[in-house]
């Protein structure tokens, strides 16, 4: 096989080789950081999609008038970010080979399954009655389970471990991303009494000048 | 929160008009709302308006205290009600009031004309033993009542009254407007399984068959059930425990903890029901008068005390859905009495807001009225006790010693006319009355979901959709979806064949011409290379024309 492929063909041939493909791509030095950070953006695109739109009676919440666009951001893009740089913290000490910009790029590109089975049973959902449900969970279900399979070979051919090695990796950097959200949490929150504290301050000058 | 902001919103603007009397023009002191499909509470017009109130003055009680009159007790019998707990209608509509405070049972008519006042009953079999001023324990014939708490009476005539300070029930007859004897009294279970001392019964209840059940404060395994001759048969529908985080922690702790630490351990318990109501066909129906209870705050009992509602309610929220702190009181519902009419209406009161909620027979809610002002029409202080006759709602309040009554108005009657018809499968003929509801109250829930039925009935199916998505209704739209989508399919099949049949031909030929090689491979890709090129040289020349223009200026 001919490896000199385009950047988005490389995409194609990893979600369709998805256990020697990581390899192929690591072998070859491809995978491209811009078609990266698009898939991400997709990944938001498609949450915002299937949170705001679908069949009333597979969605009922997507037709309140209620909409907080924050936890979806954070469902996605906070969480890609965490990942990669949880995951590249804790390989970085476990001997993995990959780098941060490897780490994001595999990571990226294992997603675009789920994201096509996200996308595609939700505009299914529009067809389909509560009876064919089957057909929007498989189809989600299956999205996931790929993307899944993908990210497992994609962690492996990425910092070329052992399998038990990619799972206790994986695993290990689970518990990193909860570690990192929690200090982020506190970190917001101090800023935040930092803030107003200053903000304090700057009223009462405010208020003994005016007087 | 939403909820929350808007039920403060609307208690604040029932205060205010309440304090502004003088800006309201409508019949009733409050602003009437409602329920809709998300339990946000949204204005709605009244469905029930106050028609009359009655006191101890219009009931003609002075009567009691006149020896001309063939009702006269005593000549210092009160003349008003005092703190009365309790009243019953028959099914002939005669009215029998606990008159708690003064000790007595009084029986009116429908329009509260004086029938006979019960303050003696001659025929107990007990005695009861009293200190009297020097100090000695005499013993007196327990004819008189103390605080009676709770009052019945079966299809017979035949008064139950839950006499509870003198820990009884007393089963009595009508013998001169005056007095009424005694057939049989129920005192407390001499049994093991009864294990409080007490026996402070406040309701009492009878069935057909002539069973007793008794609620009693102190019993929370249930209402305590007699059979027809006095006996006790034992406990009957008690509630389950409400499941909280404390509950949930403390089974946790007993599976791990010693003896000695389990004996210490607070139990979990469940709340008694505050009162019930039997319906025509033998249902029992209770209330649990509990801030904000979640777990079995309204049951619908079947003679084996299993709760029915769990099965046939849409709804299982009862009352107002958040409590609201106002003025340094908090509002929260506390169900204190339940009444079920003979065409299926549960209307349940609340003691702190003074509203009456109304429900149909499967907890669709319907309609609200009453408010807590109490020096208002409508308004009440201490409401006890709720009872329906004939379309109508009496209120008794304890404090202002006087019953409510409430009338449906135009629009209420619309909304009972309807419902009936919808509950029964008759959704085409409830169409219309529906619609008429609408027009008062466009956010009707009850409507909206009346509408989408009768739409789907009659095979229209968008207009289904329509209201089932405006009522989130998710399973109706599901069903009227599915025969839209048939009817589509139906109607287009042909189109839908012959556009199939094209692609899965153009298919075919395009795949044939590829392996004779007269479509070059990478046609498609050049063919988007080159639009895409095309596009990307258009931007530029704009961009470029864009920045000229700028320099040009």
């Amino acid at each position: 096989m001919i490896y000199d492929m385009k950047p988005w063909q490389w995409v194609k041939h990893v979600i369709f080789h998805p256990t020697e493909g990581f390899e192929d791509m690591r072998w070859k030095k491809a995978g491209s950081l811009k078609i990266s950070f698009f898939i991400v953006f997709l990944l938001f695109a498609s949450q915002v999609f299937s949170s705001r739109y679908g069949g009333f009676a597979y969605n009922t919440r997507a037709y309140s008038d209620v909409f907080n666009i924050m936890p979806i951001l954070v469902q996605s893009v906070a969480y890609y970010a965490t990942w990669v740089v949880s995951n590249w913290s804790i390989c970085t000490l476990f001997d993995g080979e990959g780098n941060m910009r490897r780490v994001a790029i595999y990571t990226a590109y294992s997603l675009v399954p789920y994201i096509i089975g996200n996308t595609l049973s939700t505009a299914l959902s529009y067809f389909l009655t509560l009876d064919e449900s089957i057909w929007y969970n498989a189809i989600s279900m299956i999205g996931l389970g790929w993307s899944v399979v993908m990210m497992i070979f994609a962690m492996k051919a990425c910092h070329q471990y052992s399998f038990t090695m990619t799972f206790v990796s994986m695993i290990s950097t689970v518990a990193g991303m909860v570690l990192i959200l929690c200090l982020l949490a506190l970190v917001m929150s101090l800023f935040q009494q930092v803030y107003v504290f200053f903000a304090t301050i700057y009223t009462e000058i405010l208020y003994r000048f005016r007087s | 929160m939403k909820c929350k902001k808007i039920f403060s919103i609307l208690l604040v603007a029932i205060m205010a008009v309440g304090i502004m009397t003088a800006t309201v023009s409508a019949v009733d002191p409050y602003t009437t709302y409602n329920y809709d499909a998300w339990y946000n509470a949204v204005p709605s017009q009244a469905g029930y308006e106050v028609i009359d109130t009655y006191n101890g003055v219009s009931m003609k009680l002075s009567q009691l205290s006149d020896p001309e009159s063939e009702f006269f007790i005593s000549e210092n019998e009160p003349a008003t009600l005092s703190d009365s707990k309790d009243f019953f209608v028959t099914k002939k509509g005669e009215f029998y009031i606990a008159d708690t405070g003064n000790n007595r049972i009084i029986k009116t008519d429908i329009n509260f004309n004086l029938l006979a006042c019960y303050k003696t009953f001659p025929g107990s079999t007990s005695k009861h033993v009293v200190v009297d001023e020097n100090g000695n324990e005499v013993e007196v014939d327990a004819d008189e009542l103390k605080s009676p708490y709770g009052v019945f009476v079966d299809d017979n005539d035949v008064i139950y009254i839950a006499d509870r300070d003198n820990q009884r029930i007393v089963k009595c007859v009508e013998e001169t407007k005056t007095s009424a004897r005694i057939l049989q009294e129920y005192y407390r279970p001499e049994t093991p399984l009864y294990d409080s001392v007490s026996f402070y019964c406040t309701k009492v209840l009878v069935d057909a068959a002539g069973n007793v059940y008794v609620i009693c404060p102190a019993i929370n395994k249930g209402a305590i059930m007699f059979s027809d001759s006095g006996s006790f048969v034992g406990f009957y529908g008690a509630n389950r425990v409400e499941v909280t985080a404390e509950v949930i922690r403390n089974k946790l702790w007993r599976k791990i903890a010693s003896e000695e630490q389990i004996a210490s351990l607070t139990k979990s318990t469940p709340v008694e029901y505050a009162n019930f109501d039997i319906d025509e066909e033998g249902f029992i129906y209770t209330v649990t008068e509990v801030a904000n209870a979640t777990t079995d705050a309204v049951k619908k009992m079947n003679p084996a005390g299993y709760n029915i509602l769990e099965r046939t309610a849409d709804n299982n929220q009862f009352g107002d859905q958040v409590s609201a702190t106002y003025n340094g009181t908090t509002y929260a519902t506390r169900l204190t009495d339940i009444s079920v009419d003979d065409e299926g209406f549960i209307d349940i009161l609340d003691y702190t807001t003074g509203r009456v909620f109304q429900y149909d027979e499967r907890c669709n809610q319907l309609l609200i009225c009453g408010f807590d002002q109490e020096e208002q029409r409508g308004g009440f202080n201490n409401p006890n006790a709720i009872e329906t006759f004939d379309k109508k709602i009496y209120v008794l309040d304890g404090r202002n010693n006087d019953i409510t009554v409430f009338g449906l108005t135009e629009f209420g009657q619309y909304v009972h006319d309807a419902i009936q018809l919808h509950n029964r499968g008759f959704y085409d003929q409830a169409y219309d009355l529906w619609q008429e509801v609408l027009k008062r109250d466009g956010g009707f829930y009850m409507a909206l979901v009346g509408t989408a039925k009768a739409l789907y009935n009659q095979d229209d199916y968008e207009g289904a959709m329509k209201y089932s998505k405006l009522s989130f209704y998710a399973d109706e739209y599901d069903k009227a979806f599915e025969a839209a989508r048939q009817e589509t399919l139906r109607d287009n099949f042909t189109l839908y064949v012959v556009i199939i049949l094209i692609l899965v031909i153009l298919w075919f030929v395009i795949k044939i011409l590829q392996k004779k090689g007269k479509i070059p491979k990478k046609l498609i890709a050049t063919g988007c290379g080159k639009v895409v090129n095309a596009c990307k040289n258009a931007a530029i020349s704009v961009v470029d024309k864009i920045k000229k223009g700028g320099k040009g200026k």
